[in-house]
C-alpha cells in the first residue's frame, strides 16, 4: 500500500512539470494559478507570429532531419561491423564508437567550438551537422545492435546457398530484420537532435539558432507562455517520436525490459 | 565477414569520430597546457590555468558544490527510482507500457522545456507559491527557485529516468522465489527485502548513481535556468571562460578538470555494468 502511494507520487512528479507546460499553453492568463484562468490560443498565435521562433524551428527540423539520415547510415553499418564476426579490438572499437553516449556534452560542446574555429568552420550549419551526427550516432549503433544481435546468421546463408549474391543475401534477409532497430535509431537520433541544447549551445550563432537556443534565450529575459507553447509544440513531436518507437519496436524491448 | 569487408562498413562512423571527436578533446587538452596573450594561442608549455584553478579558493568552492550537489541530486534520485523500478520490474499490469512511457517520456522532452515547467511550478508567482498565498495559506512565496533547491528538484527530474532504467533491468533478473525461500524460512518481508533484494539489487544501484552523478555534475543548463546564477558550477565556470570571457585555456584546464572526473566515473560504471551483466556480483 505504501510501495503504491510511494510509486503513484513518483509518477506525478515524472509528469507534472510537462503536464503544466501544456496547461499554461492553452491558459489565457499571463502568470499559471490554479484554476486555470480560461481557454485560449494567444501564446500559439504569438509563437507562429514570431518571426526568430518560425526560422528556429524550421531550422531544427531540417538539422535534425539531416542529423536522422546520415547517423543512421553510419550507425547501421558500424553496427553490422561490430556485430559480425569477432576480431581484435572489438570491444575497444565499440567502447570507442559509443563513447559520445558517454562523455558529457559540455565538454564535446567546448571541444568541438575550439576545434571548429581553428579550422575556420565555427558557426557553419555543417559544424552545426557534424556535431549533432557525433553526438546521436552511437544512439543508432545501439539500436541496430539490439536487433542484429538476435539475427540469425544461417538466414543469409541459406540466402546465399539458395543462390543469392551476398549483397542481395544482406539486402533482403538481414536488412528485414534489423529493419525495426534501423527505424527506431532513425526517429530516436531526430528526436535527440530536435531537443539538443548543450551541444547547439556552443555551435550556434545569432544566424543559426536552434529552437531550444531560442527557448532557452527566450526564457532568460522573459516569462509569458509563448514559451509555454513552443514546448506544447515540442512535447507534441515527443509524443509522436514515444509512439512510433512504440509501433515499430515494442517499447519493452527497445528498453531491454 | 572479411577484414576488408568489415573495415569499409566501420570506416565512415570512425573517420568521423576521429576527426571531429578524438581529435578536438586532445586539442582541448592541448589548449589548456599553453598560453593565449591578447587572445592568440600560443603553443608554450605551461601548467599555470592547472595551477590557478586549484590554488583559488573560489574555484575549489565551485568544485566541490558541483560535487555536493550532484551527490544530493544522485541519493534523492535513488531513493525515488528504487520504489518506481521495484514496482516496475514486478508488475503485470495491463498498464504496464503506459507507465513505461511514463518514465521514458521525460527523456524525449527537451531539457529546456524541463526546466521551463519547473519554473512555472516553483517561481515567487508560479503555480505553487501563486496558488498558497491567494488562498491565503502563505503570507509571503517560499523561496523554491533561484537556489540549490530548485536547481536539485529540476536535476532529479531529468535523470531520474536514466536511475530507474538501471535500477530494473537488475532487479528484474533477481529471481522471486530467492525472496519467497527467504520468506518461508521465517524471514519478515521487511528483512528479506533487506538481505535479499537489497544486496541482489547493488550493481544497480551503483550503475545508476555513477551515471547520474556523471550527468548531474556536468549539467549547465539546469543550473543557469533554476538556480539564476546564484548557484554556481563547474559547467558554467567552462562556459563562462569559453564563451563570455575568451580565455580558452583555462577554460579548456576546468573543462579537463570535469573530463577526468567524469573518465573516471565512466570507467568504473563500464567494470560495474559489465560485472553485472556476466551475472556476477
Amino acid at each position: 500500500m505504501i510501495l503504491r502511494a510511494a510509486v503513484g507520487a513518483v509518477y506525478v512528479f515524472l509528469l507534472v512539470p510537462m503536464v503544466v507546460v501544456v496547461v499554461a499553453a492553452f491558459n489565457s492568463g499571463t502568470f499559471f494559478t490554479f484554476p486555470p484562468q480560461g481557454f485560449s490560443l494567444r501564446w500559439f498565435a504569438n509563437f507562429f507570429a514570431r518571426r526568430e521562433f518560425m526560422q528556429a524551428l524550421r531550422l531544427s527540423t531540417e538539422l535534425a532531419l539531416w542529423t536522422a539520415v546520415l547517423s543512421t547510415l553510419a550507425g547501421t553499418l558500424a553496427a553490422i561491423a561490430l556485430v559480425r564476426g569477432r576480431f581484435r579490438g572489438r570491444d575497444a572499437v565499440n567502447a570507442f564508437v559509443t563513447s559520445p553516449l558517454l562523455l558529457p556534452q559540455i565538454l564535446t560542446g567546448v571541444a568541438l567550438l575550439q576545434f571548429f574555429t581553428l579550422v575556420r568552420l565555427h558557426q557553419t550549419y555543417w559544424a552545426l551537422l557534424i556535431g549533432h551526427v557525433v553526438v546521436t550516432t552511437p544512439y543508432v549503433v545501439r539500436t541496430v545492435t539490439a536487433t542484429l544481435t538476435h539475427f540469425d546468421l544461417a538466414l543469409e546463408e541459406a540466402a546465399q546457398s539458395l543462390g543469392a549474391h551476398p549483397v542481395r543475401a544482406f539486402l533482403e534477409v538481414t536488412l528485414g530484420v534489423i529493419k525495426p532497430g534501423v527505424v527506431a535509431g532513425a526517429i530516436f537520433a531526430f528526436a535527440i537532435s530536435f531537443d539538443n541544447f548543450t551541444l547547439s549551445l556552443f555551435l550556434t550563432s545569432s544566424r543559426l539558432t536552434p529552437l531550444p537556443i531560442e527557448l532557452f534565450a527566450y526564457l532568460k529575459y522573459s516569462f509569458d507562455p509563448t514559451a509555454a507553447a513552443v514546448s506544447a509544440v515540442a512535447i507534441g513531436v515527443a509524443l509522436v517520436v514515444v509512439l512510433g518507437i512504440a509501433r515499430v519496436l515494442g517499447l519493452e524491448e527497445f528498453t531491454g525490459f | 565477414m572479411r577484414a576488408r569487408a568489415r573495415l569499409l562498413l566501420l570506416l565512415p562512423f570512425t573517420a568521423l569520430l576521429g576527426v571531429f571527436f578524438a581529435a578536438p578533446l586532445l586539442l582541448m587538452v592541448a589548449i589548456s597546457v599553453s598560453r593565449q596573450s591578447f587572445g592568440e594561442l600560443q603553443w608554450t608549455f605551461t601548467l599555470h590555468h592547472y595551477a590557478r584553478f586549484f590554488s583559488d579558493a573560489y574555484y575549489i568552492g565551485v568544485l566541490w558544490d558541483t560535487l555536493v550537489l550532484g551527490a544530493i541530486v544522485t541519493v534523492a534520485s535513488l531513493l525515488l527510482g528504487y520504489p518506481l523500478a521495484y514496482h516496475l520490474a514486478r508488475t503485470r499490469s495491463r498498464w504496464k507500457p503506459f507507465l513505461l512511457v511514463a518514465v521514458l517520456s521525460p527523456l524525449l522532452v527537451g531539457i529546456v522545456i524541463r526546466c521551463y515547467g519547473w519554473m512555472i511550478l516553483l517561481a515567487d508567482r508560479g503555480l505553487i507559491n501563486a496558488t498558497l498565498v491567494e488562498r491565503g495559506w502563505l503570507a509571503k512565496p517560499l523561496p523554491l527557485m533561484y537556489n540549490r533547491f530548485g536547481v536539485a528538484v529540476a536535476l532529479v527530474h531529468v535523470f531520474l529516468p536514466f536511475m530507474v532504467l538501471s535500477l530494473t533491468g537488475v532487479l528484474k533478473r533477481i529471481d522471486p522465489h530467492a525472496l519467497e525461500a527467504a520468506m518461508t524460512l521465517g524471514a519478515s518481508p521487511r528483512r528479506a527485502f533487506l538481505e535479499v533484494t537489497l544486496p541482489l539489487s547493488l550493481p544497480g544501484i551503483l550503475a545508476g548513481s555513477l551515471l547520474v552523478f556523471s550527468l548531474a555534475i556536468s549539467s549547465f543548463v539546469v543550473p543557469v535556468l533554476l538556480g539564476g546564477f546564484k548557484v554556481q558550477v563547474l559547467p558554467m565556470i567552462v562556459y563562462e571562460q569559453v564563451l563570455s570571457v575568451f580565455d580558452w585555456p583555462f577554460g579548456a584546464a576546468n573543462a579537463f578538470v570535469l573530463l577526468v572526473i567524469s573518465i573516471a566515473l565512466i570507467a568504473v560504471y563500464i567494470r560495474v555494468t559489465e560485472r553485472a551483466l556476466r551475472g556476477i556480483v
